[in-house]
């Protein structure tokens, strides 16, 4: 143990100075299940989002076009079901994962 | 004027001021080689490099709510820290720094100093029982076992130090040092060894952090102390660590002593010593990186299985010597 | 031990001095929703008392409640950490019930997300265990490590820990050439550490003295009390589902089953530590023979009416769903059993001392580590009074006399 401890003595940090510093440290991957990002036109309106989310982020509301899905990300999983049931891909999860917010309303994906 | 400038000695440097200042650097720096050696940062955000993170978590435990539980012994409760605090600065006064002496220096000061460490231990004990917290019970009770078991190593090899230079001063062992080279580098090197280890006792570290072992009892003896009391006694344990490196390196690396110009000693003797304590430290934490906590039992086994016979013959090589 | 009996050695102590200490469920050493109270004399352990029903979570209820698909993502949340085993679990009773066979390369898939998982859990436990014995830099370092697999999972799913790979039907997500270079790079580091660790656990001497002859649990014991998973190998005992009743492709993909005989917590590190390395070579067997093909067929939502048994070998062990279908989208009952409820009784039995064997305060929180406890799926039982808005648990005894009084 003590060769290994003097060699990290010298070898490079292995935490990440995340918020402030080294943010290009933080690697984020291709298919990374974030925040939802939803295309309102190309919804057709079938619901199977509400139907599958499991923990009841998807609401339907009722506006000019007829019913389509709102998303609240304080409920959402990230578990990316409504993406995958989606018939239109109206629904994708981005790779941006800093959703932290003062704002209740920035949780509301319409 | 002479009572004066001792009053500053003693208030200021290289006394309780200069003590308690670079006891949180200290405690920094032992922090961050820690983390260093675990592959972390460490402290990283108060002040340059995190330098001040010790003392604002003192500050913030000062200002913190300082419970004190229905069943604890009030007025013990509430004086021990302050005993520890004040034992462990008396301790660090008795270390020679900027001179060949400290500001308290007399003959024989060699067993006031290592008495100073057990005291330390008994208040630690007492803490624990004035509790009457199950945890801190346990914690105290093997405070005492774990005292049982390192301090007569520790004692005899501060002895064998003192028959090395026929004296029990401080000052004596210092000087011998000075003028005939560090007791470490010759006969001494066994009793470095126990010394240190056993100083790793005294301090509660790993892998004798077993009186305030954290996955099994909590917080130990420290278990009921909030706020203040809390404050004082982790201050009183960066005292203690200075202190008790400051004693190695008097002892064994011969203190502030080092090759000096004429007129400047009063900066060298000081930095110095601080180098010096300064690799103490770092021997101190390496082993604290290197091992997991022993148990009790384990404890006082090694110890009186190999700390002491080792230190009986560290005594007997230092007779053969002498 | 039940509460009468640790009355009973109240005063057989020569000094009379027992004492009780609390762990959990806030203790620096434990903190899950459990509470072990300890009898202790000194530093030694007499007697045991366990109490899991902190946080009952009504999963299987709200499996209930909702349809086949949902109920994946709420199964995985069952435990964070054997997500993987869990779903797979639910998966394969689920299509037990429709009665389909899935994709090979989906059974590949799945296989080899299993192992990740594994690794991934195997080398948390190990950060654990090496802090519970107050090794912080092994803890660091293992966990620096773990990192590792946790990437690799994450690209690979596209989460860290919930992957939410299992689904009805095979896998969510292929496996793309490039993912499967990087996942070797990655098993050949992890094979170096792991093979590191191994070393440093046999060889450093403060953690052979903190593990060798600590938590013994032998082998009779074992099987009496039910353990399952890494404690009941690490008392000698050859049992490990994936031999003996293999799912997915466990029958073709080659393994060791690992069993130590020293019965005590230094054999479960080291059954730890060896299971991971086979997982590892079970992970490059599966990316070198993973044959083309889909990774999913698609199912109706609601499955015949039957019933479905399934059996996983999670990381803790042996993890045991049934699934009752009456045709409709929702599972009619769904009853899931988890490997740590099981491995309850024979921490109790580790941690109380005997003739031969002591066990000290210093040594509860590395032997209850030893079973790695993941408490979020033991609460059973509960009753609630609405209109005082008081939580209360019987056990068996008051349950008993509750019923002999009402029916007078």
């Amino acid at each position: 143990m003590l060769k290994e401890i003097q060699k990290s003595l010298f070898k490079k940090k292995a935490t990440v100075l995340y918020p402030f510093k080294e943010r290009e440290r933080v690697h984020i991957p291709e298919g990374f299940r974030g925040k939802i990002v939803f295309d309102r036109d190309k919804c057709t309106g079938c619901l199977l989002c509400a139907r599958f989310c499991p923990s009841g982020a998807c609401e339907i509301v009722t506006d000019e076009k007829g019913k389509r899905p709102i998303f609240h990300l304080e409920l959402c999983l990230f578990c990316s079901q409504c993406q995958e049931v989606c018939p239109k891909g109206a629904i994708n999860l981005t790779k941006e994962f800093e959703l932290a917010a003062f704002d209740r309303k920035a949780f509301t994906i319409r | 004027m002479d009572f004066l400038l001792e009053l500053l000695q003693i208030l200021v440097f290289p006394g309780i001021l200069f003590a308690i200042g670079l006891a949180f650097v200290y405690e920094w720096l032992d922090r961050k080689i820690y983390a260093r050696l675990q592959n972390r940062v460490g402290p990283l955000y108060t002040g340059p490099s995190g330098i001040l993170q010790p003392f604002a978590d003192f500050i913030k435990l000062l200002a913190k709510e300082d419970v004190v539980p229905n069943e604890v012994d009030k007025p013990l409760f509430n004086a021990l820290p302050i005993f520890a605090l004040t034992l462990s600065l008396t301790g660090f006064l008795a270390l020679p720094i900027t001179g060949l002496r400290g500001v308290i220096s007399f003959n024989g000061d060699l067993i006031f100093l290592i008495t100073l460490m057990t005291l330390i231990c008994i208040v630690i004990m007492y803490s624990g029982i004035s509790s009457a917290n199950r945890f801190s019970t346990v914690g105290a009770e093997r405070a005492a076992l774990q005292l049982l078991g390192y301090e007569i190593p520790m004692m005899l090899s501060a002895i064998s130090i003192g028959i090395l230079a026929s004296s029990m001063w401080v000052y004596d062992i210092v000087s011998i040092q000075a003028n005939g080279g560090w007791f470490l580098i010759g006969p001494g090197i066994l009793g470095f060894a126990i010394f240190v280890l056993c100083g790793q006792a005294e301090l509660e570290r790993i892998p004798f952090d077993i009186p305030e072992a954290e996955t099994e009892i909590v917080a130990g003896w420290l278990t009921e102390f909030s706020g203040r009391k809390l404050a004082l006694f982790r201050l009183t344990k960066n005292v203690e660590l200075l202190y008790l490196s400051g004693l190695v390196v008097a002892l064994f690396l011969g203190g502030p002593s080092g090759p000096v110009m004429p007129g400047l000693e009063f900066i060298l003797y000081p930095l110095y010593f601080l180098l010096k304590t300064l690799f103490v430290l770092f021997l101190l934490t390496t082993l604290r990186a290197l091992f997991a906590r022993l148990r009790i039992d384990q404890m006082v086994n090694f110890s009186w299985k190999y700390l002491v016979p080792l230190a009986i013959l560290q005594v007997l090589i230092v007779r053969l010597v002498v | 031990m039940q509460e009468e009996e640790l009355q009973k050695t109240e005063k057989k102590s020569a000094y009379e001095l027992f004492f009780d200490i609390p762990v959990g469920p806030q203790h620096p050493a434990l903190k899950e929703p459990a509470f072990f109270k300890f009898r202790v004399e000194g530093e030694r352990v007499v007697g045991v008392d366990v109490d899991v029903s902190y946080n009952h979570r009504g999963i299987e209820r709200a499996l209930e409640d909702r349809n086949y698909i949902q109920n994946i993502y709420l199964i995985e949340r069952i435990c964070g950490i054997c997500n993987v085993a869990h779903t797979l679990c639910y998966a394969q009773a689920v299509e037990q019930l429709h009665g389909k066979e899935i994709p090979p390369r989906a059974n590949y898939i799945r296989l080899m997300m299993e192992e990740l998982a594994r690794i991934h859990s195997h080398m948390l436990w190990l950060g654990v265990a090496a802090h519970e014995i107050g090794f912080d830099t092994l803890f660091m370092y293992v966990w620096r490590d773990r990192e590792v697999v946790m990437d690799l999972i994450e690209m690979l799913t596209g989460n860290r820990v919930t992957t939410a790979v299992n689904t009805i039907g095979g896998v969510r997500r292929d496996v793309s050439n490039e993912a499967k270079d990087k996942v070797k790079k990655g098993m050949n580091v992890l094979e170096e550490r792991l093979k590191y660790y191994r070393k440093v656990a046999l060889n450093d001497p403060t953690v052979n003295a903190r593990c060798s002859g600590v938590g013994i649990l032998k082998p009779k014991d074992a099987i009496r009390l039910c353990a399952v998973g890494p404690t009941l190998r690490a008392s000698g005992v050859k049992n490990d589902v994936r031999k003996d009743d293999p799912y997915t492709l466990h029958d073709e993909v080659p393994f060791n089953v690992i069993t130590f005989d020293t019965m005590d917590v230094f054999a479960r590190v080291l059954v730890r530590i060896d299971e991971t390395l086979e997982s590892v070579n079970m992970v490059r067997y599966c990316l070198d023979h993973m044959p083309n093909g889909d990774v999913r067929i698609k199912l109706p939502l609601s499955p015949p009416v039957g019933e479905a048994i399934s059996r996983v070998e999670a990381p803790r062990g042996e993890l045991i769903h049934y699934a009752r279908s009456n045709g409709t989208k929702n599972p009619e009952r769904y009853k899931v059993r988890t490997p740590t409820f099981e491995n309850l009784p024979s921490v109790s039995e580790m941690l109380t001392s005997k003739s031969d064997y002591e066990v000290n305060i210093a040594d509860i929180p590395i032997i209850l580590a030893s079973i790695d406890p993941c408490f979020s799926c033991t609460a059973r039982m509960e009753f609630r009074d609405v209109s005082k808005g008081k939580t209360w648990i019987w056990s068996l005894k008051e349950l008993k006399a509750h019923c002999s009084k009402s029916r007078r």
